[in-house]
């Protein structure tokens, strides 16, 4: 208290004219119109600039539900994005009811490793959202990998990153079929195995998913070819590719159920005995 | 009370009569009047106590407004002055290694009207930005500041020759 009052002694002087410029400006504003308007203005103005700063305030922490929200708006539009795609896998199906077994999931990327040969994710959803082994994980610009174990509530993901995972691609251009792999160094350089040699390729050929896997829908762009090899006396190319997203820095993924994966394994069954 | 005690309160009542009296009604080319009462600023010796200067120059400033019904431009101008006039004895008699006690005492001319015109220039540039309170108007304000203030600068210097006289007999 004591230091209170001598800190208003100390301070007498700016006190004292503080109130003082109070009064005469209210007596200013109470005397002239002019100015009692001009001072309305500015008023104005400085409460328009804290309403706008409070207002980008409060929009700055409403910024994690609008993204969520944009997510969700995401993962219906891939969804759209994937069924157009398959258009030219299915060219007749162009009604508008017609049958599409895959269907999206959002997931977010709690754990990423990168570093091993073999890498796996960890992703926050699990049994409860829905989540089963062996189905495909994508991200905006490329594939992720494919879910490997699931528990309640979250899933492991085998990471593209793993050089056990060999996925099945096409180019887009000249619709050859081949297999993509890691190389195991850089994240963003693969390896196409598997092109046949009658083809003609060319540097900067998309890559996108083949569809036969039964996991991956076909048409996802994955990537682009850097360079190739011609191997003449095996009849395949070796082709160097590059990912179009790099997998160890995604945070966002798109989880995708083929709801005929299991019709389909139940058919390859009966066929093999 | 002593003498100097009541020269200041007679100058301080002098001041305003003569303020609103006979400057407010120059109209020098049409437009000019000066401000004397800004007087009171200067010759309040600097060794009194500020916190009765800032009262003094409120009460001085609410009077001029008062009797020449001006909204509260005098009063603003006049305080904020007096509040800041410490910071202007500081760095006006900058070179003299001890501040002087009042303005009558100073002898050496330049910073005596450095101190001086830094006073009523920037009472007067305080004065008709509140008046005009209006930032489009700047080039009005610096022109009415700057021909009022040589015409204040003049009538205020001659008058405190004045006091010198008085001051040393």
């Amino acid at each position: 208290m004591q230091r209170i009052f001598s800190a208003l002694i100390h301070y007498r002087n700016a006190i004292i004219y503080l109130i003082l410029l109070t009064i005469s400006l209210l007596y200013l504003n109470s005397n002239s119109n002019f100015h009692q308007s001009q001072i309305e203005k500015y008023g104005l103005y400085f409460s328009q600039r804290i309403y706008n700063l409070s207002y980008s305030i409060k929009k700055y922490f409403n910024l994690k539900k609008v993204n969520s929200d944009l997510f969700e708006e995401n993962r219906k539009l891939k969804e759209l994005e994937l069924r157009s795609r398959s258009v030219s896998l299915y060219p007749k199906d162009y009604y508008p009811l017609r049958r599409y077994p895959f269907e999206i999931k959002k997931g977010n990327v709690i754990k990423n490793s990168f570093l091993n040969q073999r890498n796996f994710i960890i992703v926050d959803k699990g049994k409860a959202d829905g989540i089963k082994p062996e189905m495909a994980v994508i991200s905006d610009r490329g594939i992720i990998g494919i879910v490997k174990a699931v528990s309640e509530n979250y899933s492991s993901i085998i990471s593209i990153l793993n050089q056990n995972l060999k996925i099945n691609i096409r180019l887009k251009k000249s619709n050859a079929v081949g297999t993509l792999s890691w190389k195991g160094i850089n994240p963003l350089e693969f390896q196409i195995e598997d092109v046949v040699r009658n083809t003609s390729i060319q540097i900067g050929d998309t890559i996108i998913t083949g569809g036969m896997s039964s996991y991956f829908p076909f048409g996802i762009p994955i990537g682009k070819i850097t360079d190739f090899e011609d191997n003449s006396k095996a009849g395949y190319y070796t082709i160097n590719a590059k990912l179009f997203e790099d997998p160890s820095l995604i945070y966002h993924v798109y989880i995708i159920e083929n709801k005929d994966l299991e019709e389909i394994n139940r058919l390859q069954e009966n066929t093999l005995k | 009370m002593n003498r100097n005690n009541i020269i200041l309160i007679i100058s301080f009542i002098l001041l305003v009569f003569f303020q609103t009296l006979v400057f407010n009604n120059l109209y020098l080319f049409g437009f000019i009047n000066p401000m004397v009462y800004v007087l009171f600023l200067v010759i309040y010796r600097f060794d009194y106590d500020q916190t009765f200067f800032i009262l003094s120059s409120f009460i001085l400033g609410f009077l001029i407004d008062f009797f020449s019904q001006s909204g509260g431009a005098h009063t603003i101008s006049t305080l904020t002055v007096g509040f800041i006039r410490p910071i202007i004895i500081k760095n006006t008699f900058v070179v003299s290694s001890e501040i002087p006690g009042s303005f009558q005492n100073e002898n050496r001319i330049l910073d005596k009207y450095l101190f001086l015109s830094s006073i009523i220039g920037l009472h007067h540039f305080l004065y008709f930005v509140f008046v005009y309170f209006n930032w489009r108007a700047i080039s009005l304000i610096i022109k009415n500041t700057l021909s009022t203030f040589v015409f204040s600068l003049i009538l205020i210097s001659l008058i405190s020759v004045f006091y010198n006289k008085s001051n040393d007999s």
